[in-house]
């Protein structure tokens, strides 16, 4: 993608205004996307992303210039333009580059692009014949995605790294209606796979039950009643709730100025000791793992807390210059588009010891959602919502029938203490999570965890 | 790039593709951030790319690139072969010849060009500096962002249409952590625009600090049924979710529930909704789709009445009606859908005070957030967090924050009351002035 002397050349230039630390990150992508609806494959696209972009720093500022153009003349030209905005005394040199490559723990089988278009048409097709049974839903949307991206990271401390990250992904929206109304019901899994995903773990068939019966389900939901109760969340996908309410205020990103609730506390107690969550990017062939972050930094197993104490946050270069602690290998970004900064990768809570029946029989009235929608956070404030998919009202410990249109609201250093049940059961499932660097990867995950009381958004 | 471009169509028809349209896109963007007087995520760019369509066998491909190497062209065009072979859309797509006449809008200020690095992070370094300075209960700011850009669409086809469109637009946005005891709270500014003013740094922290410090004392409130307003932030942010139930393509497909129902009534009489790709100064003004179809103006909702959908010329033609110019592409490489331009609730008459006169006791509602998680087009469902604050005879009166507004969008539009006069576009080119939604549920203590 680039020869060690053009990165050479990039990285003397960037570091020709005085600058003391300067990065190439190239990127060479090709997505290939199908989507059907109402039965029909309407749209097939494939793209091909391609860039580079270079970083400099001076102190604790930096400055990021991104292009197109990746021939030599480009990249120099690039590397003037961002060396233009700093104004910095150091007289770093880029240092030779290392030989230390990375090794690979993500094997791929079937590259996608090796795969023809008709066998991924296929899938579509496979999952669409299931929604012929669910004669509510009235539209089902169904996509498959893959990706393959190169990239290349080269700076000025002698680093000169490679990486190839494929993914393939499945996702199946449906609508049920009964013509005044429609409710929707999704199932999208992923992975660090090429096309042996449909051999390995995902079936289109099943995807697709699981969409409709979300769907049917909650259009014969009557509406949730809001309040504040007891909450239960399921495993997989329920995990989005740590992901949102405590993730994003874990990353350096909001710790780093002081605008997390968590900022200052490590080593204290911030969530019930039942409580473990960890951030792992080195599971092989997950959706949100690597084998390098896009700093070129190996990624990490990261205890985030342990039974309930603070024990680590997720930080990228930039921000352990300020924060004066070790990178964790989270530095993570869309592509050369971006910038990096501290992002999660596969960040779940891990199993306790509670049984799952116990924790709603001694609930009492409340809410067990089954699955979750998406969410968001105000990292400052850990102010938090999220759309509760399927939901089901639980009068006495019993689950009693679904309800529809409810949300949860709360602040994440609240719900942390208040988690007062963690089932056995964790199970991650994937996600895009959206941030400053762009939009990546992520899984969340959980075991099956009961919140002892919860604002409910409903009617 | 024109040589690349008329090489590319040539070799696209000497391939079966025909006709064949180009979609290019280029810009440049300058973004910057600045915490604790530090400049973080400067950011600059110059980016291209550009998409392939065409027929062949009767369907359309789609294929696009970022690299215009040697293997651009060819990648293109197999691309396009491999994605019109599989697609299964019948409905007939077009590439469209033009029209006679295009009409002349202003989206581009050259005087913005000319506004140097060094201003632009004098005008954040000095946002923050006020802001701190505003009250001592104001102690950061958790985003302080400027940014520029400018871009370029070029919509060249086989038919003989070349059509260039350029704009160009700043944002800034401020936002403000109020910390008093243990609690804690936020307020935030935007702007945006053509125009860069350097005083509107100082202004920016004074809104965003006021903001702050008034939902310091914010309460959630009492469960229950409310009398509401929403004003035009909540308001528009409500909008640019639920505008997706006006367009044909969710119609067509059963996403929306207004398929088929053009000429009835689906909002109150005082409700008029308008797509007006023409707006001066609008954030999406635009003299052509991106079919090429020439824009214009239209009602969308009259008096309660919906009066069109909004088509691209796929949507039109199976409808049997003409392109309303709405075709949309959401970057070089997305497929052509259908969205609104500058879309909004015509404004009516009342002030917001008058408005909360008129309503006596019930609550304003200031910002809604989690819209991506909590409002449904497809249902019409909305259940979000909110913040506002309560109204007493007719007053301003306690801060609200952690609450949750429930409700169904197409209730909603048959609820409204009163519609005011202060129509505003917050950070988009969805607009909406204060709305009377007459009753609302919400979710608090």
């Amino acid at each position: 993608m680039l020869t060690q002397k053009t990165a050479q050349l990039v990285l003397e230039k960037a570091l020709s205004t005085g600058g003391d630390f300067a990065e190439i990150f190239c990127e060479d992508r090709r997505n290939n996307n199908l989507s059907m609806r109402s039965g029909k494959i309407e749209a097939v696209a494939s793209n091909r992303l391609h860039g580079a972009g270079v970083r400099i720093y001076s102190g604790l500022e930096s400055v990021y210039v991104y292009t197109n153009d990746t021939s030599e003349a480009g990249l120099v030209a690039c590397a003037a333009k961002a060396a233009a905005a700093i104004r910095g005394g150091s007289a770093v040199k880029a240092a030779p580059f290392s030989a230390d490559g990375n090794p690979n723990a993500h094997i791929i089988m079937e590259m996608p692009s090796q795969v023809a278009g008709r066998r991924k048409a296929d899938k579509l097709r496979a999952a669409n014949a299931i929604l012929a049974g669910y004669p509510e839903v009235v539209q089902g949307i169904i996509s498959y995605l893959d990706s393959e991206q190169r990239v290349l990271i080269a700076n000025s401390e002698g680093m000169f790294k490679e990486d190839l990250r494929v993914y393939t992904r499945f996702m199946v929206n449906a609508v049920a209606s009964n013509g005044t109304e429609n409710q929707t019901g999704h199932c999208s899994p992923g992975a660090m796979q090429g096309f042996e995903l449909f051999d390995r773990t995902v079936d289109p068939e099943m995807c697709a039950h699981t969409a409709c019966r979300t769907a049917v389900t909650m259009l014969h939901a009557p509406v949730c009643p809001g309040g504040m109760m007891p909450v239960v969340i399921d495993n997989g996908f329920g995990g989005v709730i740590f992901h949102e309410a405590c993730g994003h205020s874990l990353e350096a990103t909001s710790v780093a100025p002081g605008n997390s609730e968590f900022a200052g506390k490590l080593g204290q107690q911030i969530a019930n000791p039942r409580v473990t969550a960890i951030d792992d990017g080195t599971i092989p062939n997950e959706w949100g793992s690597e084998n390098i972050d896009d700093e070129g930094n190996p990624t990490t197993k990261l205890v985030l807390i342990e039974n309930g104490i603070l024990k680590n946050y997720m930080i990228d270069r930039l921000n352990s210059r300020k924060m004066g602690m070790p990178v964790t290998g989270s530095g993570r970004r869309q592509g050369y588009m971006f910038a990096p900064t501290s992002r999660m990768r596969n960040t779940y809570i891990a199993a306790g010891q509670d049984s799952e029946a116990e924790m709603i029989a001694t609930m009492g009235d409340g809410l067990y959602c089954k699955s979750m929608g998406g969410g968001s956070v105000e990292p400052a404030t850990g102010k938090f919502n999220f759309a509760v998919e399927e939901g089901y009202l639980v009068k006495g410990g019993r689950i009693v029938h679904p309800v529809r249109g409810a949300s949860l609201i709360g602040r994440g250093s609240e719900i942390l203490m208040k988690i007062d049940r963690v089932g056995r059961n964790m199970q991650m499932a994937q996600g895009m999570c959206g941030s400053l660097s762009g939009s990546i990867p992520t899984n969340v995950g959980q075991p099956m965890i009961r919140v002892s009381s919860l604002t409910v958004g409903g009617k | 790039m024109d040589q690349f471009i008329s090489q590319l169509l040539q070799k696209a028809k000497a391939a079966g593709i025909e006709p064949a349209e180009v979609y290019y896109v280029s810009g440049e963007s300058f973004r910057a951030m600045c915490q604790q007087g530090m400049i973080n995520n400067y950011t600059v760019n110059a980016s291209r790319g550009l998409s392939l369509r065409g027929i062949y066998g009767g369907k359309m491909g789609y294929a696009s690139t970022q690299a215009f190497d040697e293997d651009a062209s060819s990648q293109l065009i197999s691309g396009v072969i491999e994605s019109a072979e599989l697609t299964e859309d019948e409905s007939v797509q077009e590439i469209y010849a033009g029209d006679g006449n295009y009409p002349v809008i202003e989206t581009f200020a050259p005087e913005l060009e000319s506004v140097t690095a060094e201003e632009k992070l004098d005008y954040i370094r000095r946002a923050e500096e006020a802001l701190l300075k505003c009250d001592k209960r104001v102690v950061a700011t958790t985003y302080n962002m400027i940014s520029t850009s400018s871009s370029c669409v070029r919509l060249v086809n086989s038919l003989g249409l070349d059509l260039t469109a350029r704009d160009n637009f700043i944002f800034t946005y401020l936002s403000a952590l109020a910390k008093d005891g243990d609690k804690t709270a936020s307020g935030a500014k935007l702007i945006a625009g053509r125009r860069f003013d350097a005083e509107n740094a100082e202004l920016s922290a004074k809104k965003a600090s006021e903001e702050a410090l008034f939902m310091l004392n914010a309460e959630p409130v009492q469960s229950g049924s409310y009398r509401a307003i929403f004003d035009p932030y909540a308001m528009s942010d409500m909008l640019s979710v639920f505008s997706a139930i006006f367009s044909a393509e969710n119609t067509q497909q059963n996403m929306s529930l207004l398929g088929g129902r053009e000429g009835e009534k689906v909002a109150s009489d005082v409700v008029s909704i308008i797509d007006d790709p023409l707006l001066p100064g609008g954030f999406d003004s635009r003299a052509f789709d991106d079919e090429g179809v020439a824009s214009r103006t239209k009602s969308v909702v009259e008096c309660g009445v919906l009066k069109t959908l909004l088509h691209n010329l796929k949507t039109a033609r199976k409808a049997g009606v003409e392109s309303t110019g709405n075709a949309r592409r959401g970057g070089y490489s997305a497929p052509v859908r259908v969205a609104p331009s500058n879309f909004f609730i015509k404004p009516g008459e009342k002030t917001l005070e008058e408005l909360m006169d008129g309503m006596g006791d019930g609550i304003v509602i200031t910002s809604v957030s989690g819209l991506h998680a909590g409002a449904n087009f497809m249902s019409g469902d909305f259940s979000l967090i909110a913040e506002g604050y309560l109204v007493k005879d007719g007053r301003k009166a306690q801060a609200v924050d952690r609450i949750t507004v429930a409700g169904n969008f197409y209730d909603l539009l048959k609820s409204i009351r009163a519609v005011g006069c202060d129509l505003t576009f917050p950070d988009s080119s969805i607009g909406s002035p204060s709305v009377d939604v007459g009753e609302i549920q919400i979710s608090g203590k």
